[in-house]
C-alpha cells in the first residue's frame, strides 16, 4: 500500500500539499462541570461552525469563553477535572488525536514558550508530531516567514518583546498547518503598535491557508473587518446572539455594552461616582499643586539576570556586557492633585520610571526626590525609607497585579496595610472601596480564586485602602469590562479630587483622556512631557527609531571563532557531566594529603588547556572556596584529636572535585543537555522536555520572585533584619511563587498540550528531535583526561 | 468525546474514612501537567534556594561556624523540592524527578558543591521515593512526610556526605551530624513541605491535582 501523498512529501510548498479549506467544527450538547462548582460553566452547548469562517467569541467574563475553546481544543481535562458531556468534532474526528488539526494561541505567550531559542520553540509542534528532524527546519523557517518575524532561528527567546513573542507563539500552531486556529485574547497583553502587527500576522496567515478561526476578545475594534460572524454568550454561558457583525454589534450594540463588552462606536462608560473620602489621603495635608515626587535625570542600568547559560543575556554596545539601559535622562514631576499618564509603546520604560518614582528602586544614574512633606521626618530618597514609611506614603499597582495577593481573604487583603500602620478607622473605608470595586461578595473569598480583572481591582483597593499620598498604578485598567472600568476609574478620579498625587503607566487611550498630563516615553528616554493630555494624545506616535544599540549575542563560541578555544569548550555536556563525575569517583579515594596534593597540582596543570585562560568569573569558585574552607575547618575540629593533617586532607579532597566542577558546569548549555539526555542516554522524551521548558522559565521565576519582594515592601510588610524575621519572609514569598509557578505550569500544559506534547505518548512512537546530539572527539578526549586525573588517588593507595 | 467521571461516588461515611484521593488513572501513567508541574516547582525552588543561599544561609552559617554540625539543622530546606513535588504529584518518580531538576538549576547557576548537587539530588529525591514506594503511593499525610524527609537526610548523610564532606569527622560527631540532618529533614522538609502543599491546595492553586480535589471536596461536602 502506498502511503498518503503527506508522508511521501511533507515539505512541499505550501498550498500545494493541502487545498486551501479550513475544518469544520461541530459542538453538540456540551456539558462542562468541573469538581467543587455547583453549577456547570456549559450546559447543553452547541454551535456549528462551517470550514474557513471566522467566528468572534464575546461575553463577560466567566461566561465560559475560554473553557469553549479549551474544549474545541480537546484540552480541557488538561488541568482541571470534571464531570464532562456531549462531544466535540473537528472535520468528524475527536480534537485529541493530533495536534495538527487544531491551533491554540493562549493570551500570555510566555505560557507557550518552550525552548531557549526561536527555531526550537516553533519546532516544537513538529518533533511531537514525530516529524523527521530534515523536514523540520524548512517548516519552521516558513512559518516564521508567514508571521514575518524580525529573527533567525537562533535568536534567544527571552530577548524577545511582548508583541514578537506572541508572533513567535504563532508561528508555533502555524507550523503544523492547522485547519482551525483558536485565538484566546490573543492582542490584549500588547500595546497598539504590536496589537496590529499581531493582528496583521494572524490575518495574512489564515488567509493563506484558509483555516476556520475562533476568537475570544474584548477589544473588538481592530478585529470585526475580518469577522464573518458573531457568536454572544450571556452570563450563564448561552448564546444570547449568533450572526453577522451588522445583525449582532451592529443591531444592538447598547445590548451587549450592557453586558460590560466594549462594542466599537458606543461611548466610553462614565467614570463611576466615588465619594472622594474613599481616597483620600490619611494624615497628608499636601495641597493641590505640591510636588509630591520628582525624578531628576534617572537613568537605569538593568543587569541581566543570572542567566542558566546557554541561550542567557545579550549584550548591548555601550554599556557594560550583561546589562541594559531602560531609562535615561528621565524627568518627571507628579504633583498632588492630578493624574499624570506615563505612555509609550512596550519597552520604552514605563513601568521602570513609574517604580523609581514609587520608591521602589534605586536609580542608577540621576536620583529621586520627595516632596517637603513625604520627605520630612526621613532621611535619604525613597528607596532607603523603611517599608513601613513607604507603605505610608506610596500606593502601587504592579503590571502583574495577581502577584499582589498578600493575605488569605479578600478583605484581609485590603486591610492588611491599615493594621501594619495601626489606622483602625480605614475599615469601613475598605468596605466601601470593595463596594465599590465589585469585590464586596468576595470579601471572605481567597483572593487567589479570583478572576485577572478581579485581582487589579482588589490591587487597587490595596494601594488606595490606608490613603498613601501618591498613588503609582501600572496598568491600572487592563482586562476590565465596561462596568468595572468605570469603576477602577472612578477610584482614580476620586483619589485625584481628594488631593492624591496620581500616577498611571498605561496605553488605555480612554484613560490617557482623563489623565491631567501625559509623559510620553520611547526608548527609555521622556520625548514628551505635554502640560495638558490634548496635546499629548494629539501627538502621532513617534517614528521609531532604529535601535541605538544594535543588540548582538552575548560573547559566545562563536565571537572567539580564531582564537585558542579551550577543551571545555568543544564538548557537549555529557562529557562534561561525566568528567565532573569521574573526578567526584576519584575524590573518594583520598586518603592521604599527598594523593589530594598531587591531584589537584595535576588539575591546576591541566586547566589552562580544558578551560582557558581567560573569561572565568572567579566570583562563581567563591562558594566552593568557603566549602573547602569550612570543611577544612571542621574536619580538623572534630576529627580524632583535632588532627591539623586530617583538616587539611578533607579540605583537599573538596577542592579536588568541587571547584573543577564549579567551573565545568560553566560550559553546559542546559538546553543541548536535554537534547543529549533523550537523545544520547535514551532518557523518555516527555520529562526532559518538561523539566527544559522549566528551565526557559527560570529568569522569569526570578522576576517574579523580585516583583514579590517590592509588593511586600511597599505594602510595608518588609521583615527586619535577623534570621529568623528572614525565614519567616522567605517563607511567605516561597508560597507566594509556589502560587503562581503553579499557576503558570497548568496554563504551560495547556499550550503545551494543545501543541501535541503528550502525543508520542499517547501513539507509543519515540518524538523527533530538531537537533541532533553528536558525540565529538573533543568529549573522548575530555573523559580520558578526567579519568587518568582521577585515577591519581587510586593508583597511588595501589603502589603504596 | 466521551463522559468522563473521575472520582467514585462515595458514601459520606467512606469518605470521611477514604478521604485520599489518588493519582488520576494508572498511578504510572503521568499526564503531561504532572511532568510540567513538577519541572516548574523545581525551577521555583531554584529561584527559593537562590534567595536562601543569599539572604538567609550566610546568617545560618556564621551562627553555626563554632559548631559545624549544627549547619547540618538547615539540611532541610534542601530536602523540601522531593517532598513537596512527591505530595502533589502522587506519582512514582515525581520526588525523584522535582529534586533533580532543582539540583540542575543550582549547579547552572553555580553553587558550593559542584557536579556532586546532582548526586545529593539523585539521594534526597530517593529517599523520599521509598517511603512513598513502601506505602504504595496511597499515604501522602504529614507522617509521610515527615518520614520522607527523614529517610531522605539519612540517604543524603549516610549515602554521601558521610564520605565526603565530614570523612575525616570522629564517629562519635559523625552520628550527632546525622541526628542534626534526621531533625532538620522531618521538620523543615516534612512537616515545612507538608504545610506548604496543604496551604497550596486552600489557595486553590492544587486544582489539577489529587490534593486539590480533597480539599473542593470537603468544602462542597460541609
Amino acid at each position: 500500500m502506498t502511503p498518503p501523498a503527506e508522508l511521501r512529501f511533507p515539505i512541499l510548498p505550501e498550498g500545494s500539499r493541502r487545498a486551501p479549506v479550513g475544518a469544520l467544527v461541530e459542538v453538540q450538547d456540551l456539558t462542562w462541570r468541573p469538581f467543587g462548582r455547583a453549577d456547570p460553566v456549559l450546559e447543553g452547548f452547541s454551535l456549528r461552525i462551517e470550514p474557513g469562517q471566522r467566528v468572534l467569541l464575546v461575553g463577560p467574563s466567566g461566561s465560559g469563553k475560554s473553557t469553549l475553546l479549551r474544549a474545541i481544543a480537546g484540552v480541557l481535562t488538561t488541568t482541571e477535572s470534571g464531570d464532562l458531556a456531549g462531544y466535540v468534532q473537528i472535520d468528524g474526528r475527536e480534537p485529541q488525536g493530533s495536534a495538527a488539526v487544531v491551533g491554540l494561541m493562549v493570551q500570555d505567550p510566555a505560557d507557550a514558550s518552550v525552548a531557549g531559542r526561536v527555531g526550537r520553540d516553533v519546532a516544537f509542534g513538529l518533533e511531537n508530531e514525530s516529524v523527521p528532524r530534515e523536514n523540520i527546519w524548512p517548516r519552521v523557517r516558513r512559518a516564521l516567514a508567514t508571521v514575518a518575524f524580525p529573527y533567525g532561528v537562533d535568536h534567544p527567546v527571552n530577548a524577545l518583546s511582548g508583541g514578537e513573542a506572541q508572533r513567535l507563539a504563532l508561528a508555533g500552531v502555524l507550523v503544523l498547518q492547522p485547519g482551525l486556529v483558536l485565538l484566546d485574547e490573543p492582542s490584549s497583553m500588547l500595546d497598539p503598535q504590536a496589537a496590529t502587527a499581531v493582528r496583521q500576522a494572524i490575518w495574512a496567515a489564515v488567509t493563506a491557508s484558509g483555516a476556520t478561526v475562533v476568537l475570544v476578545e474584548h477589544q473588538l475594534e481592530h478585529w470585526l473587518p475580518e469577522i464573518d460572524r458573531v457568536v454572544a454568550l450571556g452570563a450563564d454561558g448561552a448564546i444570547t446572539a449568533d450572526g453577522t457583525v451588522e445583525a449582532t454589534l451592529l443591531a444592538a450594540p447598547d445590548k451587549l455594552a450592557a453586558h460590560g463588552v466594549w462594542v466599537p462606536g458606543v461611548p466610553a462608560p462614565r467614570p463611576l461616582e466615588v465619594p472622594s473620602r474613599l481616597c483620600a489621603p490619611v494624615g497628608w495635608d499636601v495641597q493641590v499643586g505640591d510636588v509630591v515626587m520628582r525624578a531628576e535625570g534617572v537613568g537605569m542600568l538593568r543587569r541581566l539576570p543570572v542567566g542558566l547559560g546557554g541561550a542567557g543575556g545579550t549584550a548591548v554596545g555601550g554599556t557594560p556586557a550583561g546589562a541594559v539601559l531602560t531609562l535615561s535622562g528621565a524627568e518627571a514631576v507628579v504633583r498632588a492633585g492630578e493624574i499624570v499618564a506615563l505612555v509609550g509603546p512596550s519597552g520604552a520604560g514605563k513601568s521602570t520610571l513609574a517604580a523609581l518614582l514609587a520608591g521602589l528602586e534605586r536609580p542608577s544614574s540621576g536620583s529621586v526626590i520627595a516632596g517637603q512633606q513625604l520627605q520630612s521626618g526621613l532621611r535619604g530618597s525613597p528607596a532607603d525609607w523603611s517599608s513601613v514609611e513607604l507603605a505610608r506614603r506610596v500606593g502601587w499597582v504592579p503590571q502583574q497585579a495577581e502577584l499582589a495577593v498578600v493575605a488569605r481573604t479578600v478583605r484581609d487583603d485590603v486591610l492588611s496595610t491599615c493594621r501594619t500602620l495601626q489606622l483602625d478607622e480605614a475599615a469601613p473605608r475598605a468596605e466601601a472601596l470593595l463596594e465599590v470595586l465589585g469585590l464586596a461578595g468576595s470579601a471572605e473569598t481567597d483572593p487567589h480564586h479570583l478572576s485577572g480583572g478581579q485581582l487589579r481591582r482588589l490591587a487597587l483597593a490595596g494601594a488606595v485602602a490606608h490613603g498613601p499620598a501618591l498613588l503609582v498604578l501600572d496598568e491600572p485598567t487592563v482586562g476590565q469590562d465596561r462596568q468595572t472600568w468605570a469603576a477602577v476609574v472612578g477610584v482614580i478620579t476620586a483619589a485625584r479630587d481628594a488631593g492624591a498625587a496620581v500616577l498611571v503607566a498605561t496605553h488605555d487611550r480612554l484613560l490617557m483622556d482623563l489623565a491631567d498630563r501625559c509623559i510620553r516615553l520611547d526608548h527609555g528616554r521622556v520625548i514628551e512631557a505635554a502640560e495638558s493630555a490634548e496635546s499629548a494624545a494629539a501627538v502621532p506616535p513617534a517614528p521609531a527609531p532604529a535601535p541605538t544599540t544594535p543588540i548582538s549575542p552575548a560573547v559566545g563560541p562563536a565571537a572567539r571563532r580564531g582564537r585558542f578555544r579551550p577543551l571545555a569548550e568543544r564538548c557537549g555536556p555529557l562529557a562534561l557531566l561525566g568528567s565532573a563525575v569521574l573526578l567526584l569517583a576519584g575524590a573518594l579515594a583520598i586518603t592521604r594529603l599527598s594523593e589530594a596534593l598531587l591531584g589537584v597540582a595535576a588539575e591546576l596543570l591541566l586547566a589552562p588547556l580544558v578551560l582557558g585562560w581567560r573569561g572565568h568569573r572567579l566570583r562563581r569558585l567563591l562558594p566552593g572556596l568557603l566549602a573547602v574552607a569550612s570543611v577544612w575547618f571542621s574536619t580538623w575540629l572534630l576529627s580524632p584529636h583535632q588532627d591539623p593533617i586530617a583538616g587539611a586532607t578533607a579540605g583537599m579532597r573538596i577542592a579536588f572535585f568541587v571547584l573543577p566542577g564549579v567551573l565545568l558546569a560553566r560550559f553546559i548549555d542546559p538546553f543541548a543537555l536535554g537534547d543529549h539526555l533523550a537523545q544520547r542516554l535514551g532518557l523518555p522524551g516527555r520529562p526532559v522536555v518538561a523539566a527544559v521548558a522549566a528551565l526557559q522559565r527560570f529568569e522569569s521565576l526570578a522576576g517574579q520572585w523580585r516583583e514579590l519582594r517590592r509588593i511586600r515592601r511597599v505594602r510595608g510588610f518588609e521583615a527586619a533584619r535577623g534570621p529568623a524575621a528572614r525565614a519567616g519572609e522567605l517563607a511567605a514569598l516561597t508560597f507566594a511563587l509556589l502560587v503562581q509557578t503553579l499557576r503558570q505550569a497548568g496554563q504551560m500544559a495547556v499550550a503545551m498540550e494543545a501543541r501535541g506534547f503528550s502525543l508520542p505518548a499517547a501513539r507509543r512512537v519515540r518524538r523527533t528531535w530538531a537537533q541532533s546530539a553528536p558525540w565529538l572527539p573533543a568529549d573522548t578526549a575530555l573523559l580520558v583526561l578526567a579519568a587518568v586525573v582521577a585515577a591519581i588517588p587510586v593508583a597511588l593507595a595501589v603502589l603504596r | 468525546m466521551v463522559t468522563h467521571n473521575t472520582t467514585q461516588k462515595l458514601s459520606a461515611r467512606t469518605a470521611r474514612r477514604l478521604r485520599t484521593i489518588l493519582a488520576a488513572g494508572r498511578v504510572t501513567a503521568w499526564r503531561g501537567v504532572d511532568l510540567i508541574t513538577a519541572a516548574m516547582l523545581a525551577a521555583a525552588f531554584g529561584v527559593v534556594f537562590w534567595a536562601f543561599d543569599t539572604f538567609v544561609y550566610p546568617g545560618v552559617s556564621a551562627v553555626t561556624t563554632g559548631f559545624p554540625p549544627a549547619g547540618e539543622l538547615a539540611l532541610g530546606v534542601w530536602l523540601i523540592p522531593a517532598v513537596v513535588g512527591g505530595l502533589i504529584v502522587r506519582r512514582p518518580g515525581a520526588a525523584l524527578f522535582t529534586e533533580l531538576i532543582a539540583a540542575n538549576i543550582e549547579l547552572f547557576l553555580g553553587n558550593q558543591w559542584g557536579v556532586a548537587v546532582l548526586l545529593s539530588g539523585a539521594l534526597q529525591g530517593l529517599g523520599v521515593e521509598i517511603v512513598l514506594a513502601v506505602l504504595l503511593w496511597r499515604r501522602f499525610g504529614a507522617l509521610t512526610a515527615v518520614l520522607g524527609g527523614i529517610v531522605s537526610a539519612v540517604l543524603e548523610i549516610v549515602g554521601y556526605e558521610w564520605w565526603s564532606y565530614v570523612a575525616g569527622y570522629s564517629w562519635t560527631w559523625r552520628i550527632v551530624y546525622l541526628i542534626c540532618g534526621m531533625i532538620s529533614g522531618g521538620l523543615i522538609a516534612g512537616v515545612g513541605g507538608w504545610a506548604l502543599v496543604r496551604a497550596l491546595a486552600r489557595a486553590g492553586a492544587l486544582n489539577a491535582f489529587p490534593l486539590g480535589q480533597e480539599v473542593r471536596e470537603n468544602d462542597t461536602s460541609r
